[in-house]
C-alpha cells in the first residue's frame, strides 16, 4: 500500500476498498428501511428519476433481457345489490409460469367492516393495506366514528397516486358498508378511483365479467348473489391459467361482512359438471 | 417576581402557570362581547362590534366569519391574530372535503383549531394566540352544534355561551333564563342571543353584529332594522313583565 | 379514447362528455361523469390520464371553493381558467406533470359566458366551442357548419347531438353515453343524457 500511496493511485476507484465498513451499511439500511418507522417513505426504485428511468428500463426490455416482472395472474370481484357487497376471488399467486401459492388471501380484512381485494403485485397491496388498515383504525380512534369507504378509498388512490409510474403494481376493491350505505370502490396504482355497482380486476376479469354481466342484476337474492359471485371466478378459474386454487366468497351486510365459502375450483368444477350432466339427462 | 417565568411561553411559574396564556385569556376577556346559542334548528351568534369609527368603512369590520358552508365562526380577542386561525381553518375544510369528501364535522373542526391553539403554548419562538373562539354549525346528519375554544387549546359543547369582556355576567343570564322551550324556534333563539348581548352592550343595539345559521341554508346576517325589530320585542317583552311584577305586588 | 365537447353561445356555455371509464380493452364503468360542478357557476370538464383527471380536477375545485370562503364571492371563470392553467403550467414543469385536457365553463353575471380550452401543455385559449379526444376531430367540422354566434340552448344541444352521433358512426371506440350540463345565468343544470338509447329512440333525421 506504502507504493500505492507514493504512486499517487491509492486514490483511483480500482484501490478502493470493495467491502462496506459498518457505516456504509447503517446507510444503506436506513435508505431502504425508513419504512419501518414511516410507511409513507417506501423506498423507490434505486435510480435517479425513477418515474422516467423505470418506463425505459421496462421499454428496452427486450434488448438488455433486464426487466422487473410484474406478476399479475388473478380473479377478483365485487358486485353491489339490495343485499349489500359481494367479493369474490381466487387464491392462486403466480410468478411468472410457476405456481407460488394455490391459498393466498386475496381478500384483506381491514375491519369489521372494510374489505379489500387485492390483484397485481401481491407485496404491494398486503403492504398499503396494512398501511389503510392503520389509517383506518386511526381514523376511528380520532373521530369517533368508522371511516367512511369514499375515505378509505381516497387514502389509497392518494398514496397510488403519490406512487405513480414508480413501479407498484395494484387493482384493488374496497368494498364497506357506512352511513351512506353499501360502498365499492376501484382503486388502481395509475391512481385512479372510482365508484360502482360492479367491478372486476386481474387476468381471468375478462372471463368473469361474461358471466357477472350475464347474470348480475339489482334485485338479486343473497343466496343467488353469492352463488353469483362464486361461478364467475369458478368460469375465470377454468379459463384462465394465472387463476385458480379455493374460491373465498365474502358478504358485506350492514352489519359487517361475513365470509361466505371457501371452495376448492376443482371441488366446484365437478359439482358444476355434475349438475350440467343432470340437467342433460333430465332434458331427455 | 412572575417577571421571570413570563417571557417565554413555554415556561410553568412555579405554582404552575403558564403566563402568557393566562395574558392571551386576559386579552379575550377585554375583546368585545360574543355570544351563541344553539337552537333546536339553528345556531345563532351575536358579537358586539367595538364603536365604528365615524369614517371607518362599517363593512370591513367583522368579527362573524365563515368557515366553510356549513360552519360559522364568531371570536373575542385579537382580531389580527383570528385571521390568522379563520385562514387555516378554512384550509383546513376544504382540505377534509379533499381527502375524506365529507364536509368536516363540528366537532373535527373545533378539535383542530384547539390543536393549533395548544401548538402555541408550547413551543418556542411562539406566542398563544389571544383569541376565544365560538363555532356553530351543522353536521352532516343535520344536527346544529355550538363549541368555544380558548388561548390554551381547550375545546367545550354548549348549549349557550359566551365569551370576551363580561362573558362571566352574560354566561349567567343564559343560565338564569335559557330553556329548552325558547330555542326550540328560530324566533326564540335568536331573541335569547340579543337579550343577552344587551345585558352588557355598552353602545345599545347599533353596533350588533348578528348570524342565523340554518341546516343546508347560506348564512343570514341580520341587518340594523331586523335588530332593531327584535330589541322593540324585547323591550315591549320587559315592559310588560315589569307590569306583571307591579300587578302582583 | 374519451371524448369531450364545448360549446359557447351568447348567454350560455354547454358540455358534453363522454362516460367511459376503460383500462386496457376493459370498459370497467359506463356511467363515469366527467364534468364536475366546480361552484353555482362553474364547470369543468376533464379527460387524460386515469388518476390524474381525478386528482387534478379536485385539486382546482376545492382551491377554488377555498377562495370563496375566504373573500365571500366567486371566482370569476376568466380568472378560474387562469388560475386552472397556470396550476397546470407548473406541474407540467416539475417532476409530477398533470396528464390532463379540460373544459373550464362557466358564466358571469357581468362578462357573461366563458368557455375555455385547456391542453395538457397548458396552453389555454377562450373558444366558442371546440373539443378534446378523438370524437373532437370528428365534431369541429359539424361545430363549423352548424354554430353562429345566435345559437340557443336548444339548436346547442342538437349540434352536440349531431356530434355524438356522427362519433358513434365512424369513430372505431365505442362511447355510447354522453353527459350534457350547462351554465347560464340561472346556474348550472344537467340536462338528458345523449345516449345511443335516447338516439335510437328518435325518428331518423
Amino acid at each position: 500500500m506504502a507504493l500505492a500511496e507514493i504512486c499517487k493511485i491509492s486514490n483511483a476507484p480500482y484501490m478502493r476498498r470493495t467491502a462496506w465498513d459498518l457505516s456504509d451499511v447503517e446507510e444503506d439500511l436506513k435508505a431502504h428501511t425508513s419504512n419501518l418507522a414511516n410507511p409513507y417513505t417506501l423506498a423507490a426504485p434505486p435510480f435517479e428519476n425513477p418515474m422516467h428511468n423505470l418506463n425505459l428500463i421496462q421499454a428496452n426490455a427486450d434488448k438488455t433481457g433486464i426487466k422487473i416482472d410484474f406478476d399479475h395472474g388473478t380473479t377478483t370481484l365485487g358486485f353491489k345489490y339490495k343485499g349489500g357487497v359481494i367479493l369474490a376471488v381466487d387464491s392462486r399467486a403466480t410468478g411468472g409460469q410457476y405456481i407460488g401459492s394455490q391459498t393466498m388471501k386475496k381478500i384483506v380484512e381491514i375491519n369489521q367492516f372494510l374489505l379489500g381485494t387485492l390483484a397485481g403485485g401481491a407485496a404491494d397491496c398486503v403492504y398499503w393495506d396494512r398501511v389503510l388498515s392503520k389509517e383506518c383504525r386511526l381514523h376511528e380512534l380520532r373521530n369517533k366514528e368508522r371511516i367512511s369507504v369514499a375515505a378509505a378509498s381516497k387514502i389509497m388512490a392518494n398514496i397510488a397516486h403519490e406512487y405513480k409510474g414508480m413501479g407498484l403494481s395494484m387493482g384493488m376493491m374496497l368494498a364497506g358498508y357506512d352511513k351512506r350505505g353499501p360502498g365499492l370502490y376501484y382503486v388502481d396504482s395509475e391512481g385512479s378511483r372510482t365508484p360502482g355497482n360492479l367491478f372486476s380486476v386481474g387476468s381471468g376479469s375478462l372471463f368473469a365479467y361474461g358471466v357477472l354481466d350475464s347474470g348480475y342484476h339489482w334485485d338479486l337474492e343473497d343466496d343467488v348473489a353469492q352463488e353469483l359471485g362464486r361461478r364467475a371466478i369458478y368460469h375465470a378459474t377454468f379459463r384462465d391459467a394465472y387463476s385458480g386454487g379455493i374460491i373465498r366468497v365474502y358478504h358485506m351486510t350492514p352489519t359487517g361482512w361475513i365470509k361466505i365459502s371457501e371452495t376448492d375450483c376443482m371441488e366446484l368444477h365437478y359439482k358444476y359438471e355434475e349438475q350440467k350432466a343432470q340437467a342433460a339427462a333430465a332434458a331427455q | 417576581m412572575s417577571s421571570r417565568y413570563d417571557r417565554a411561553v413555554t415556561i410553568f411559574s412555579p405554582d404552575g402557570h403558564l403566563l402568557q396564556v393566562e395574558y392571551a385569556q386576559e386579552a379575550v376577556r377585554k375583546g368585545s362581547t360574543a355570544v351563541g346559542v344553539r337552537g333546536s334548528n339553528c345556531v345563532v351568534l351575536g358579537v358586539e362590534k367595538k364603536s365604528v369609527a365615524k369614517l371607518q368603512e362599517d363593512r370591513t369590520v367583522r368579527k362573524i366569519c365563515m368557515l366553510d358552508h356549513h360552519v360559522v365562526m364568531a371570536f373575542a380577542g385579537l382580531t389580527a391574530d383570528a385571521r390568522i386561525l379563520i385562514n387555516r381553518a378554512q384550509v383546513e375544510c376544504q382540505s377534509h372535503r379533499l381527502n375524506v369528501e365529507d364536509p368536516v364535522t363540528l366537532e373535527y373542526i373545533t378539535r383542530y383549531i384547539a390543536q393549533l391553539k395548544q401548538k402555541y403554548t408550547q413551543s418556542n419562538g411562539r406566542r398563544p394566540f389571544g383569541i376565544s373562539c365560538l363555532i356553530g354549525g351543522f353536521d352532516a346528519d343535520g344536527s346544529p352544534h355550538l363549541f368555544q375554544t380558548e388561548p390554551s387549546g381547550i375545546f367545550y359543547e354548549y348549549k349557550a355561551n359566551a365569551t370576551g369582556r363580561s362573558a362571566k355576567t352574560v354566561r349567567e343570564f343564559f343560565e338564569k333564563s335559557y330553556s329548552a322551550n325558547e330555542v326550540s324556534t328560530q324566533n326564540g333563539t335568536v331573541k335569547l342571543a340579543i337579550r343577552a348581548l344587551l345585558e352588557v352592550a355598552q353602545s345599545g343595539q347599533n353596533n350588533l353584529e348578528v348570524a342565523i345559521m340554518e341546516n343546508d341554508k347560506p348564512l343570514k346576517m341580520l341587518d340594523s332594522k331586523d335588530i332593531a325589530e327584535y330589541v322593540k320585542i324585547i323591550e315591549k317583552e320587559k315592559e310588560e313583565e315589569l307590569e306583571k311584577k307591579k300587578q302582583k305586588k | 379514447m374519451e371524448t369531450l365537447l364545448g360549446i359557447k353561445g351568447p348567454d350560455f356555455v354547454m358540455l358534453a362528455a363522454d362516460t367511459t371509464h376503460a383500462r386496457s380493452i376493459v370498459v370497467m364503468k359506463d356511467d363515469q361523469n366527467k364534468i364536475h360542478k366546480v361552484s353555482n357557476n362553474l364547470l369543468i370538464s376533464t379527460i387524460g390520464e386515469s388518476g390524474d383527471t381525478e386528482q387534478f380536477t379536485e385539486f382546482i375545485s376545492k382551491n377554488i371553493a377555498l377562495y370563496k370562503m375566504r373573500n365571500g364571492y366567486d371566482l370569476s371563470p376568466h380568472a378560474a381558467a387562469h388560475f386552472t392553467r397556470k396550476n397546470l403550467a407548473e406541474y407540467l414543469r416539475s417532476r409530477t406533470p398533470y396528464q390532463v385536457f379540460m373544459f373550464v365553463a362557466g358564466y358571469d353575471p357581468n362578462d357573461g359566458p366563458e368557455l375555455t380550452f385547456i391542453d395538457y401543455l397548458a396552453s389555454a385559449k377562450s373558444v366558442n366551442y371546440a373539443g378534446h379526444g378523438y370524437g373532437a376531430i370528428f365534431a369541429s367540422s359539424i361545430y363549423d357548419r352548424y354554430w353562429h354566434p345566435k345559437i340557443t340552448q336548444d339548436e346547442a344541444y342538437d349540434v352536440l347531438k349531431k356530434c355524438v352521433v356522427e362519433i358513434q358512426k365512424r369513430l372505431v371506440i365505442n362511447l355510447p353515453n354522453f353527459n350534457v350540463s350547462v351554465v347560464d345565468k340561472d346556474g348550472v343544470k344537467n340536462l338528458d343524457p345523449i345516449t345511443a338509447k335516447s338516439l335510437a329512440a328518435e325518428p331518423a333525421a
